[in-house]
């Protein structure tokens, strides 16, 4: 076990330095140098100069990556020239947003993913599996951007069930905050259901294949405990390993929704970032969102390992 | 999967695919009206003979923008995943024939480009190319890179084992003969498959990306560009957001089942073998 995890560290790591050279080097294709951009209307080019000098814009490349990784080890990630803030500091204060967000999107999916997907593989080519895969196909091909606007006219603005836009803090209580994300989050979950469902609806087929479902049967089990005792159990593992793949597709999710929304989190920074151009920030967004999604793929491939240890490192590739 | 239903659902797919093509090309000899035409006169007019539609907030036909939309969102979705699938199946075929460190790196490097939440690589490549159709067409392209590379990976590595291809190797046929005569035909239709479910994703990417005022820029129309002009209407004429999500849903429905039939029908019989 020690070994897998030791390994799957390592090529974690290589992972996260391809990442680190892909957003370096398209960040310096970008047209317009930091130190111009920084200065903005005061930029006269003796300043530019002094400013490239200060920022080490003159060095080769690799001093410049060596720099930059140096930098973000340490916990210097820069200052954003929009905001003239932290890096750090502005990603710190957005995050709990979007935190609240994914979570409150992850507690509306899972269940129902499981229900769905349980309902639709026990009923498998009958009614219900028809409606589940027909409710998938359509979550797959709606627009989340689109059903963000129809929510917000319906629920909000129509019904008044939620608030239009906009994000109550913490301070003014947990439960009026998980109210003002709870319509985005939804908007969020119908987005996330569809890749689950097929996961879960897929391995409880087959685990209702194995042949200790019939040894099930042999031992006169009744039917309902024999499917939530053993064949939930071996159903429950394969959904994990899309947990990372489901988190970046919230992330991605959220760049829509907190602006349509108008809630202040990391995805609205990111497009104000793209927007105004700001290198250093969305150098920093880049990385932060990134290794996030690589260290949640380390540790479901770890918790599948120790939730299976049926797999061996190196096994079958399907 | 029963074979009736994967050919129902095919033809649901086909369908509606066929659907929006057929907008396409109608939209190149025939438009119900000048779709840049603006007319303030006839804003926000429900739909009627003249405007079967109705009109948006300039007075433009809704219809016509539609149609005019279909280009860019069909054009766009082909040749972005063209492009990926392209690079992505070179990648993917050198990371399986190479051995040893080109190997290794080919795969991390296309493992970096996955842990990209998808539209987070588009923005940063608009960030850095700048705003318009082409840097979308390219940053969808890349987009896709991941998912071909991987699927060509693993295919080829399926495949270097089989018999046909040992016995090409013993009469000392090259690598890249091997691979472009012999494997890629045996798993083109996988490869097709994929092609056609990434088109659906590559079309929502650009809407998402127009949306958000990256993508296709006014005056040209995008389904994505006329809901974001859409979205300060929203709560006094919500109408104006109905027609382009619906076609839009249509759009990426139909190439979604398309593809999945496929990759059933290719999975049922491979089962049957």
């Amino acid at each position: 076990m020690l070994s897998f995890i030791i390994k799957r560290l390592i090529s974690g790591l290589t992972v996260l330095f391809f990442i680190s050279i892909i957003t370096f080097f398209v960040l310096r294709w970008m047209p317009g140098d930091p130190a111009t951009l920084s200065l903005g209307t005061e930029g006269t080019p003796e300043k530019i100069a002094e400013l490239q000098e200060v920022m080490g814009l003159n060095l080769p490349w690799y001093q410049q990556y060596y720099h930059w990784i140096q930098d973000l080890f340490s916990g210097d990630w820069g200052s954003s020239y929009v905001f003239g803030e932290d890096v750090m500091t502005l990603i710190i204060q957005r995050l709990p947003v979007t935190l609240l967000l994914a979570a409150v999107s992850m507690v509306i999916v899972i269940p129902f993913a499981f229900i769905i997907g349980i309902m639709s593989a026990l009923f498998k080519e009958r009614w219900v599996d028809y409606i589940a895969r027909s409710l998938m196909q359509l979550g797959d091909a709606v627009p989340q951007f689109w059903l963000a606007l129809i929510f917000l006219v319906f629920f909000a603005s129509k019904l008044g069930w939620f608030p239009v836009a906009g994000y109550v803090g913490f301070d003014d209580g947990i439960l009026a905050s998980i109210h003002s994300v709870l319509l985005p989050a939804i908007v969020l979950a119908i987005g996330q259901v569809g890749p689950l469902i097929r996961i879960i609806r897929s391995s409880m087929l087959s685990s209702l294949e194995q042949d200790y479902m019939l040894m099930t049967q042999v031992n006169g089990l009744p039917k309902t405990l024999a499917i939530v005792k053993y064949a939930l159990r071996g159903a429950s593992i394969a959904p994990l390993t899309i947990i990372g793949m489901q988190l970046a597709n919230m992330l991605a999710g959220a760049i829509l929704v907190e602006n349509i929304f108008a809630l202040p989190g990391i995805g609205r920074l990111l497009l104000m970032t793209v927007e105004q151009r700001d290198l250093i920030l969305l150098q920093g967004m880049v990385i932060f969102v990134t290794s996030a999604v690589v260290l949640v793929n380390i540790l479901t491939d770890i918790c599948y390992r120790l939730a299976n240890p049926m797999i061996r490192f190196g096994g079958n590739h399907e | 999967m029963s074979k009736l239903r994967q050919h129902k659902l095919f033809s649901l797919g086909l369908f509606l695919v066929l659907v929006v093509i057929s907008l396409c090309i109608v939209s190149f000899f025939y438009l119900p009206q000048d779709p840049n035409v603006m007319n303030t006169i006839n804003r926000f007019q429900s739909p009627s003979k003249e405007f079967l539609l109705g009109t948006d907030q300039f007075g433009r036909d809704i219809l016509s923008r539609i149609m005019i939309s279909s280009r860019y969102a069909l054009f766009i979705g082909l040749v972005s995943v063209f492009l990926g699938a392209v690079v992505g199946i070179v990648i993917g075929a050198l990371a399986a024939t190479a051995n040893g460190w080109l190997e290794t790196i080919l795969m991390r490097f296309i493992d970096g480009l996955m842990a990209f939440p998808g539209i987070l690589l588009a923005m940063m490549l608009v960030a850095v190319l700048g705003k318009g159709l082409w840097n979308a067409v390219i940053a969808i392209a890349i987009f896709m890179i991941p998912v071909f590379s991987r699927l060509t990976y693993s295919l080829v590595l399926d495949q270097k084992n089989q018999l046909y291809v040992k016995a090409a190797r013993s009469y000392g046929a090259s690598k890249c003969r091997i691979i472009f005569k012999h494997i890629l035909p045996m798993i083109l239709p996988r490869l097709i498959t994929q092609f056609s479910a990434s088109i659906g994703s590559a079309i929502l990417i650009e809407s998402s990306l127009s949306f958000l005022g990256l993508g296709v820029q006014p005056p040209n129309a995008s389904w994505g560009l006329m809901l974001s002009e859409s979205r300060q209407y929203m709560l006094t004429y919500a109408y104006l957001a109905v027609p382009p999500g619906i076609i839009l849903m249509i759009t990426v429905l139909g190439f979604n089942l398309i593809g999945d039939a496929w990759n059933d029908s290719i999975v049922s019989r491979r089962m049957a073998e």
